[in-house]
């Protein structure tokens, strides 16, 4: 037995993987869609006037956010746990029933979740608190699936048989406790239906806290859940992916070690950076500006930590568009987690918040780091799952360079929109009257409106030529032997 | 090499929980010891205007619109005073927003009127040249839900104090009451009562009438809370 | 050069200047406010040092080759050094975990910062600045610094033209329109036009003394007519019969009785603007964010559109 190959099981793994290549091109269409309605308002319309309650863009705009962060990223993430978890504790889903049961039904009641959600936002049901817009019958099932996923790591941890936790396990645990204590804490709600003896719509709630305090237990989550869906899973992936791929050691043990338990400990404190200037007291204010901008070290060091394991390695970046996007990825992690802390700052912020700014720092994060994370783990997971090489690596390579345009052309556009935009707000005229009335902030956005709009549809085409490559793979790749899938993976011209 | 923690799921994850929650702790819990209490004039919101914050929230419209003044000279200047804590003491959830594509909304009940915004809700564009806001038309059709407006005055009274059917002091020195009605019929004729206060400076013909009728269309209610933001 | 550091080089330059571009293009540019300064130091800052950092990285994929002992464990095949930590990253966390220390313990309480105490520094400082500069404008500079004040505040509702929109507020063209003279008479005023309640009484209190009855339907269309024209064509007789006792033989008011419907005049705009309008056409607000000097300003500015 021992001597013998493990038989992983993927059927979960795939079922994720599916559902993260449909729900990255629903949740980024309808990003697009968005970018188009800012461009030009017309499409708001666009389906006629009878349905613009549903297309506008303030009904669809939670949709994107959930669609791509409880969608398309959670899905990548579950797709490669139920990947990674079996390898790197050398243990397979066959070897117990109960999981392997747990995780199917980890699936489809996530699958029911996302469904759930995609009614009730088009519905306008909705608590309005970002990214945790969801009612509380939602929350209670979203509760119920993450309690399966934890069952199923420790389920495999108690049944491994390498004993020491590897990195990328580390950061999945993280992933779970964190987004649990978050979730729980900001979605205290009271349903308003039985405390008033039947009365309205069943499924309404209020929030547990009021104003100020409702802000900042909100952007303590709103931080973390960033942090937590959008860093940690992902660093969960590179630490695997990378070495994995290009067949290097990583580079320096106490180097993960400090970084992971730093970010940790750090994180946390930071999310009073969302409420700059805002009535939350002032200490709380700094402490999150202080603990910002000493977050980029621990952030810095696990993408170092990946750049450095790939020293005397150009070649391989040269040559893989796998590993082109992990090496991308790391960078736009640093990019992102050098921009926050400094729109952290409070002068800074004082011009960033409220504008496109940050709607460009969190797309340098998500699509120049998430997204191209998710893409190249699947891309590396294909053939060993299929037992097929990756269809076409010209596609491959077609694709990373129109992503690689499309994320420069959205947060360079939105950056300079955001500068332009917060300083035209606080410009006064010679008479020291306000300089410009609101909507002459609006009018100049149009042209990097538009410019997002091409970024965003061409990094939507990569999506769509990755799922063609992908389904190829599936379907009509060459198939290949066990032999081949040690590092590189293998792909056809 | 050194992998005690490692070797020890339980204790590992422990840790993990211990180091993140810490903060948490710190930054969580003076807000269950201290909530802010209201500043004079801050008062519950009315039945009508509840179900009006409720289409707000419905359409996201805190998607574009903030509502928290900063405190520079430029903000003041365009909206006026900066929010205060107290002032926010009856809002769950809050609604400060995290992007302004289009302006603050904090006060926005002082420089804009019941027909003005009958105007704006309709079609931004046409009072607002060059506006990217979208149009609502079918608020003036869709029916406002009173009923859950209600059942959550009834929650937040029960539950938080909220106090309804108390005089509450006001910036002149006087004092104003919010009414909770006993009965949700009694909330409904309260509500159509605040709506036809808002419908009578409105123009339009497919409102007033549905109004007549003892309906009340999504846009009366949306307008009150607008105008009750000072 | 390397050709990296070529394109690392190019692709700053790029974001640097398209910022600075940007900002040239607003009114006043940076405006010597200490805050846009930190703004753009920092979003350069952001460029420079990721691009740096990420191209002496890049470099040592380059040129440098993977060394180190490796670790006894091994994970799916994945091994790991037991490198040092690089020594630049551990000098500044430990930097920067220090630093935090002691600002929050003792830069920050030292400092006493207060948002609402920079905010009260602030204003005292435009003020006194801008106070200053207040002396200087009269004239046809009041009248420009009158058009600033309404382009940010008052363009939504009567347009960027002034022109009322299709009547979806006050046309300030014009003293006042038709409609709202017929709305008046019929329905009476109470809009604190005088700065006081002093309201005008409806059309069943109006008398024309020539006729010595109340004003019928035919004479207030005609006498509407002539107030909106600028007091010409037919109705003189009817207003100086019913409306000349209080609003004075020519139209242009008597001080404390009734307002001027000839010509816009300061005092009658800084009432609308201080107890808001209600009529024929809708409601105006009430504006309170402007100061005397802006009031004065933007009522020069109307009083110019009719003349
Ligand atoms: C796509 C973004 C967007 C959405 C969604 C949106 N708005 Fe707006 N809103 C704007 C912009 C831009 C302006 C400024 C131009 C204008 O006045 O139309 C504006 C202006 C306003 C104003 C005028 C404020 C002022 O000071 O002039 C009000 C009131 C308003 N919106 C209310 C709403 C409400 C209520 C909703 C939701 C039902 C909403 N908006 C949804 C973008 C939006
Ligand atoms: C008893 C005195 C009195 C008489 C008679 C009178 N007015 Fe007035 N009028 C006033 C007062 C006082 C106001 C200001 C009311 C307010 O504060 O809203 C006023 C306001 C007006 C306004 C509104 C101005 C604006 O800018 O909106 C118009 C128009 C007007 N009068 C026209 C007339 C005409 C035409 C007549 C004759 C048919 C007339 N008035 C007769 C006292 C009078
Ligand atoms: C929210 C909309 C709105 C805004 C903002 C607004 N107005 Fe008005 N304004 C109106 C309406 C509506 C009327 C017409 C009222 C009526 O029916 O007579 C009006 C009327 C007026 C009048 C005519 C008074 C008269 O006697 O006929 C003046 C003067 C005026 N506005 C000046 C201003 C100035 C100056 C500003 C900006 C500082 C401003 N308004 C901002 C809506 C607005
Ligand atoms: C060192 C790490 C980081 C810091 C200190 C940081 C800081 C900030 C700051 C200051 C804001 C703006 C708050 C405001 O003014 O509205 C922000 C917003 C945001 N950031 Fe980051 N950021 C970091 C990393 C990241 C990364 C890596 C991602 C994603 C991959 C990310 C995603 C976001 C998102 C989604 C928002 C928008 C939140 C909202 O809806 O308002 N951040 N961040
Ligand atoms: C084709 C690619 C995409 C396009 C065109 C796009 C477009 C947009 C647009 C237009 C907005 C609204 C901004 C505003 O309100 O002004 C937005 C918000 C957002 N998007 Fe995307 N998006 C894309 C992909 C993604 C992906 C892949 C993710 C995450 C994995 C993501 C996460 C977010 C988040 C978190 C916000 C909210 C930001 C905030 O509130 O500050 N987007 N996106
Ligand atoms: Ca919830
Ligand atoms: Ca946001
Ligand atoms: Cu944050």
């Amino acid at each position: 037995m021992e001597n013998r190959p493990l038989e992983y099981d993927y059927t979960v793994a795939k079922m994720f993987m599916f559902m993260a290549i449909v729900l990255g091109i629903v949740g980024m269409t309808i990003g697009v869609v968005l970018a188009l309605e800012l461009a030009f308002p017309g499409v708001n319309t666009i389906l006629g006037s009878g349905v613009a309650e549903f297309t506008n863009f303030s009904r669809l705009r939670p949709l994107h956010t959930d669609a791509v962060a409880y969608g398309f990223t959670l899905s990548g993430i579950w797709a490669t746990w139920y990947y990674v978890g079996q390898r790197v504790l050398k243990v397979s889903l066959k070897e117990s029933s109960f999981l392997m049961a747990v995780a199917k039904l980890h699936f489809w009641l996530y699958v029911l979740v996302v469904a759930a959600v995609v009614v009730s936002l088009f519905a306008g049901i909705t608590t309005s608190k970002e990214y945790a817009e969801f009612e509380w019958p939602i929350d209670i099932a979203v509760v119920v699936v993450w309690v399966l996923w934890g069952v199923s790591i420790f389920g495999l941890i108690g049944i491994r048989r390498e004993k020491a936790l590897y990195i990328s396990v580390w950061y999945y645990i993280a992933t779970f406790l964190g987004v649990a204590m978050l979730y729980l804490f900001n979605n205290m709600e009271v349903p308003t239906y039985f405390v008033s003896g039947g009365i309205g719509a069943w499924y309404h709630s209020v929030s547990m806290y009021a104003g100020t305090n409702d802000a900042l237990v909100q952007w303590w989550f709103g931080h973390n859940a960033v942090a937590f869906v959008f860093t940690v899973p992902i660093i969960a992936m590179i630490y695997y992916f990378l070495p994995k791929e290009s067949g290097q050691a990583v580079y320096s043990y106490k180097l993960s070690l400090l970084a992971f338990w730093g970010l940790m400990f750090v994180y946390l404190w930071a999310g009073g950076h969302h409420l700059l200037y805002s009535t939350v007291p002032d200490w709380m204010q700094t402490m999150g500006s202080i603990f910002s901008v000493i977050l980029i070290l621990p952030s810095w060091g696990s993408a170092i930590n990946m750049l450095l394991t790939m020293k005397g390695e150009w070649q391989q970046v040269a040559n893989s568009p796998l590993i082109k996007f992990m090496v991308l990825a790391s960078t736009f992690y640093m990019f992102s987690t050098l921009e926050g802390p400094i729109q952290a700052i409070k002068s800074v912020n004082a011009i960033a918040h409220f504008t496109d700014w940050i709607v460009g720092h969190v797309h340098d994060g998500v699509l120049g780091w998430v997204a191209f994370m998710v893409i190249a783990a699947l891309y590396h997971m294909a053939p060993r799952v299929f037992k097929r090489e990756i269809y076409s690596k010209s596609l491959m390579n077609a694709q990373f360079w129109i992503q690689t345009l499309g994320v420069v052309l959205y947060f360079s556009s939105m950056w300079i929109a955001g500068i332009t935009q917060g300083m035209m707000w606080r410009a006064h005229d010679e008479f020291g009257n306000l300089a410009y009335s609101f909507i002459d902030t609006v009018t100049v956005l149009h042209p990097y409106y538009t410019i997002r709009a091409v970024g965003g549809l061409l990094y939507l085409v990569g999506m769509f030529m990755w799922a063609y490559n992908m389904y190829k793979t599936a379907t009509a790749g060459r198939a290949v032997e066990e032999a081949e899938l040690k590092n590189a993976s293998p792909m056809g011209a | 090499m050194f992998h005690w923690l490692e070797k020890r799921p339980f204790l590992f994850a422990v840790g993990v929980f211990v180091t993140i929650a810490f903060a948490g702790l710190i930054e969580i819990l003076p807000d269950f010891a201290k909530a802010s209490r209201p500043v004079i004039g801050t008062k519950p919101y009315s039945v009508l205007e509840l179900a009006g914050r409720h289409v707000y929230i419905k359409n996201s419209c805190n998607a574009c619109h903030s509502q928290l003044i900063r405190p520079f000279k430029a903000e003041t200047d365009r909206y006026g005073h900066y929010s205060l804590s107290g002032e926010y003491a009856y809002d769950r959830p809050f609604l400060w927003g995290s992007k302004r594509t289009g302006p603050d909304l904090m006060r926005v009940g002082n420089y804009r009127t019941t027909d003005w915004h009958e105007h704006h809700m309709k079609n931004p564009a046409s009072v607002v040249p060059g506006s990217i806001m979208p149009g609502y038309p079918w608020m003036f059709t869709n029916a406002a839900d009173i009923d859950t407006a209600y059942a959550e005055m009834l929650t937040v009274k029960n539950v938080f104090n909220v106090p309804y059917n108390k005089p509450i002091p006001t910036k002149d020195g006087g004092t104003v009451t919010v009414k909770l009605p006993d009965t949700l019929d009694g909330a409904k004729a309260e509500a159509l009562k605040e709506a036809k206060a808002v419908a009578a400076d409105m123009k339009s013909k497919e409102v007033k009438d549905m109004v007549a009728r003892g309906e009340i269309p999504e846009i009366v209610a949306l307008i009150a809370y607008l105008n009750s933001l000072k | 050069m390397n050709k990296l550091y070529l394109w690392g080089g190019i692709f700053s330059v790029a974001l640097v200047g398209a910022t600075y571009a940007a900002i040239g293009m607003t009114k006043g540019g940076l405006n010597g406010d200490i805050v846009n300064i930190l703004a753009v130091l920092g979003a350069i800052a952001i460029a420079l040092i990721t691009i740096w950092v990420v191209v002496k990285y890049v470099r040592q994929m380059q040129t440098d080759t993977a060394t180190g002992e490796l670790a006894e464990e091994n994970w799916d095949g994945i091994g790991e050094y037991k490198n040092d930590l690089p020594i630049g990253w551990a000098v500044m966390f430990m930097a920067l975990n220090i630093w935090g220390f002691w600002y929050f313990i003792v830069g920050y309480p030292v400092n006493a910062f207060s948002q609402i105490g920079q905010y009260n520094d602030e204003v005292a400082e435009k003020n006194a600045k801008f106070q200053a500069v207040y002396a200087d404008i009269k004239g046809e500079r009041l009248v420009e610094m009158g058009e600033s004040v309404f382009i940010a505040n008052c363009t939504v509702c009567h347009g960027i033209n002034a022109d009322g929109m299709d009547g979806k507020a006050a046309n300030l063209n014009q003293r006042i329109e038709k409609k709202t003279v017929k709305y008046v008479i019929n329905h009476g005023s109470n809009n604190h036009l005088l700065g006081m309640e002093m309201p005008m009484p409806d059309r069943n209190g109006l008398f024309n003394a020539n006729t010595g009855a109340l004003i019928t339907d035919a004479e207030i269309d005609t006498v509407a007519s002539y107030v909106a024209n600028g007091f010409q064509g037919a109705g003189a007789d009817i207003f100086a019969g019913t409306c000349a006792g209080c609003h004075g033989a020519d139209g242009r008011g008597i001080a404390g009785v009734a307002p001027n419907l000839r010509e816009f005049t300061p005092e009658l705009i800084a009432n609308v603007l201080a107890h808001s309008k209600k009529g024929a056409i809708g409601k105006m607000p009430a504006i309170d964010v402007l100061n005397k000097k802006q009031t004065e300003a933007v009522a020069a500015y109307i009083i110019s559109l009719s003349k």
